[in-house]
């Protein structure tokens, strides 16, 4: 058994001056239930809230058993809190601090001193031993941004209009779920190499198009190859939309449907004005975590273009984590910079989402 | 709107895989329910009485028979062109718009007709001296509201005002606009300022146009597979007016050539043309003439109005602004009902609309149904399965079991005049007392006991006999010769101001009876002599379960 707190006698004089009314509480039920100054000093039990109440509304004779159990509760929590702690919270704090450090060494954890400098230099303000760095301007930030902006609305717009008409048909409806689902199933660097001997130069798309010799992956030009990355990226990722489409299609009352077909509302209306309303909560969660998922957007180029351009030393094809990635270890500050720029501008444009959805979004 | 079922039968089909047997959830159901009456479904769960409302709704299609309204069948066509407004159950208002919106949307689908008559181009022009308290744009603004309240969309106007020292010179340009409106907004126009001068003019912009329709023996007999070819040939004589052919079709039956054909939007001199271009093919061709017509949206204003007129009829007009999730369940299910008014429809339909509610709202619903049905008088055709609100509110009440229905009348005819047993004990709250009995020699006996001598020449045979439970007088001795049975009390409940006996009597098909009189008396122990009224006692077939009917 636990013993209960005993009121701490200073508390209880403190208290004592502040009130002036007096409340009590006698009851054959309850015993002696004291409210206000007039609790006594022997009070064996006190409810236990995290928030500082008034004391003058402050309850004795009442244990608050929720409270008492809390150890097991972390108890419980604990092995996902110190692997969280470990693996995220550690490494996340670590970054940020890198990120500020000068000439750090990753292997030895020396360094200069604290600056900015890693910041300007990857923004190309500062110079680094005479040249500049331009490549995350000029690629990284406008290349992720461009996949961000492109295939995240249209994703979410075709795997809207794919989970609609799925859920409108009844014949071969499972099949066409399980094949709509493959993709999410299959390895991102495969389907990559299919979709570059697809777009190849002597490829399938070219052939059935009558383009032979047009290239869209090697040797490409930037934004030509932007359209076969952009098609693999809203393909790929399809079907996790899809699925959470479906089942909050699934979940929706059909008797709004059928108050629709009454009052006849043409098609195109009732997706616009009921069912994407209804779904608008999988929208936005989907929203939310697909801008944030393009944002890290790097294993599409490493599966489609196998190097950061469409040719052999380009960096054309750069996103900010193909920056990152590709400079952990000879610039451990920048990369870590980069990283915590990536980080601020998930963090602003999340939240600026939440915001804005507020009044669109319907629970 | 006059609604007829004629045979109606639903089935669902079973799975014979996996040894399900077909449902057969409503039976030849035939029903007249007269134009304006509210008219209740009642059963069970599970009766059909929603399926047939279902179907009359055009949500599900009859497996066999007809639904009438009036004098349309519609019995394949789909809800949207039955002109119905349904409340369903759990209300089904759509949770993310208000109840502006949701009284609104039907409307935005809505089409109405719009004659084709003879249009005109106006030209009026307003001079007026401005007050001080006159703003230019308030003018504007009230001009462009009485426009679109006469039925004149925005488009169709142009408004101009020039301001010359406190001199207003106001242009109005009408353009396709039919007279009544025009003559609307004239009328209309000096409420919004007093004009000095006006001066109109008038051109005719378009003609009226009619659809003309004809069904007539050809002249001379076509043979079946020429048929096609004269058709056309028929066709290409229209010339211009090919264009304007809504239908042709030529037919054959009993030996003789029949053409039909119809052309929408001529203009009238034009029909005579078309009439005598036919001649060749038809003796007197006098196309049937109609007014033709085309169709628009409702505007905003014309939608706001009506918006609030229906919020105005169902008491909900301050909580517009409201989501539905913010109203208690009694004001949501008047914003369903004011969804299904909104555009005025032939017929009401309401699936248990008061089964979501607590007793005391269900209650004060129910009037306020009646009310609304009444003050609109459109037919309505109400589900439920409590008896009490059937009998509370409909002008009919339709008892069904197991789909096939079992009475049709008034409430109260329905309650005095069971047709047989599972009315009798449907209907009724305490429900009805049912004894074993018999009839020998025309006299009806419960037990050994007389209940009742009928003069009528009824046959000796084992029967049910029922009794309403205020339909017992209590005598604590049996008088001599007097009709009735005997019980033992169990137990007395003082009910306000009835009081409730709970007796035993071994004939009795439960284990106990009750009946209810207006008495204060509760020391009514021990054996107790219970009266029968005979207006309260219905004898039933024990075969057949049917009323016997006695004198």
């Amino acid at each position: 058994m636990f013993k209960f707190k005993k009121e701490k006698q200073h508390e209880l004089d403190e208290f004592q001056k502040v009130s002036p009314n007096e409340m009590t509480f006698d009851s054959d039920r309850y015993g002696t239930l004291v409210v206000g100054h007039n609790a006594k000093a022997n009070v064996d039990v006190e409810v236990v809230s995290r928030k500082k109440i008034d004391p003058n509304y402050r309850v004795g004779g009442i244990v608050d058993q929720e409270q008492r159990n809390n150890w097991k509760a972390w108890l419980y929590l604990a092995p996902v809190l110190v692997l969280m702690a470990v693996f995220l919270i550690y490494p996340l704090i670590n970054t940020i601090l890198i990120s500020f450090l000068s000439n750090y060494s990753y292997v030895k954890g020396t360094f200069d001193g604290v600056t900015l400098d890693n910041f300007g230099a990857i923004l190309g303000l500062v110079s680094i031993n005479g040249a500049y760095e331009t490549r995350v301007i000029d690629y990284a930030i406008p290349n992720t941004f461009i996949l961000v902006f492109v295939t995240v609305p249209l994703s979410i717009f075709i795997a809207l209009i794919i989970s609609v008409l799925l859920n409108s048909i009844k014949a071969f409806q499972k099949a066409l779920q399980t094949i709509f689902f493959l993709p999410y199933v299959t390895n991102t660097i495969a389907i990559g190499m299919v979709f570059s001997v697809i777009f190849d130069s002597q490829g399938l798309i070219n052939y059935i198009f009558g383009l032979e010799g047009f290239a869209w992956i090697y040797a490409a030009n930037r934004w030509v190859a932007m359209i076969p990355l952009c098609i693999y990226i809203v393909w790929s990722a399809l079907p996790f939309k899809i699925l959470i489409l479906l089942s909050g299609l699934q979940g929706i009352d059909k008797q709004y449907y059928d108050a629709a077909k009454i009052d006849s509302t043409p098609k195109w209306k009732v997706l616009w004005k009921i069912t994407v309303p209804a779904l608008s909560p999988q929208i936005l969660y989907l929203m939310v975590t697909s801008f944030i998922g393009a944002f890290k957007e790097y294993s599409s180029i490493v599966g489609l273009f196998g190097q950061a351009g469409t040719t052999q030393g380009s960096y054309e094809l750069y996103t900010i984590v193909y920056y990152i990635y590709d400079n952990i270890n000879k610039n451990t500050s920048f990369a870590a910079a980069a990283a915590v720029l990536l980080f601020a501008i998930i963090l602003c444009f999340t939240f600026l989402q939440l915001k804005l959805s507020k009044r669109r979004v319907h629970y | 709107m006059e609604i007829k079922l004629k045979n109606l039968t639903k089935v669902f089909p079973g799975n014979p895989k996996k040894h399900i047997r077909d449902t057969v959830a409503v039976s030849s159901l035939n029903l007249d329910i007269p134009d304006g009456e509210l008219v209740g479904l009642l059963g069970p769960s599970g009766c059909g009485k929603s399926t047939t409302l279902y179907m009359l709704s055009g949500l599900q299609i009859p497996t066999s028979g007809e639904v009438w309204f009036g004098d349309e069948e519609v019995t394949n066509l789909s809800p949207e062109k039955r002109g119905i407004g349904l409340v369903f159950q759990n209300y089904a208002l759509y949770p993310h718009m208000t109840i502006y919106k949701n009284v609104e949307f039907p409307l935005t689908n809505l089409k109405v007709e719009v004659p084709l008559v003879v249009f005109y181009d106006f030209d009026i022009e307003y001079t007026y001296k401005m007050n001080e308290n006159d703003g230019i744009e308030g003018i504007k603004r009230s001009i462009a509201t009485l426009v679109n309240k006469v039925g004149i969309s925005t488009k169709q106007a142009k408004v101009a005002i020039t301001n010359e020292n406190g001199d207003l010179l106001i242009k109005i340009e009408f353009h396709n606009v039919d007279e009544k409106a025009y003559d609307l907004f004239i009328t209309n126009f000096p409420r919004i300022v007093k004009p000095l001068t006006t001066k109109e003019f008038k051109v005719q912009s378009s003609d009226a146009l009619f659809d003309g329709s004809i069904r007539a023996q050809v002249i001379e007999n076509v043979a079946e597979k020429d048929l096609k070819n004269v058709q056309k040939e028929i066709l290409n004589s229209l010339g211009e007016y090919k264009k304007l052919v809504d239908e042709i079709r030529l037919y054959n039956r009993d030996n003789k050539t029949y053409l039909f054909f119809k052309i929408a939007k001529v203009k009238e001199n034009d029909l005579a043309l078309i009439e005598s271009i036919l001649k060749i093919y038809i003796k007197n061709p006098t196309l049937h003439k109609t007014q033709a017509f085309t169709y628009r949206k409702l505007n905003k204003v014309e939608r706001n109005d009506i918006v609030h007129e229906t919020a105005r009829l169902v008491q909900i007009e301050e909580y517009l602004d409201r989501k539905p999730s913010q109203l208690s369940g009694g004001q949501q299910q008047r914003v369903a009902i004011a969804r299904a008014l909104v555009k005025k429809p032939r017929v009401l339909l309401l699936d248990e609309p008061l089964s979501n509610l607590d007793a005391r709202l269900r209650l004060q619903t129910r009037e306020e149904i009646r009310r609304i049905q009444k003050n609109t008088g459109v037919t309505t055709v109400f589900v439920t399965h409590d008896q009490e609100e059937a009998m509370s509110i409909c002008d009919k009440i339709v008892v069904i079991k197991n789909g096939i229905q079992q009475q049709i009348d008034a409430p109260q005819v329905v309650y005095n005049n069971p047709k047989n047993l599972f009315v009798a004990q449907f209907l009724g709250n305490p429900p009805i007392n049912v004894f074993k009995g018999k009839i020998v020699n025309k006299v009806i006996y419960i037990g050994d006991e007389k209940v009742y001598e009928t003069k009528t020449d009824i046959q000796d045979q084992e029967v049910y006999v029922t009794v309403r439970p205020e339909g017992f007088i209590i005598n604590r001795t049996k008088a001599k010769n007097a009709f009735g049975i005997t019980g033992t009390t169990d137990m007395i409940q003082i009910l306000g101001r009835d009081l409730s006996i709970i007796a035993k009597n071994e004939n009795c098909l439960k284990p106990s009876f009750k009946a209810i009189i207006m008495d204060e008396n509760d020391e009514l122990t021990g054996k107790v002599f219970f009266g029968v009224k005979p207006n309260k006692m219905f004898i039933f077939s024990k075969d057949t379960e049917e009323r016997i009917y006695l004198d």
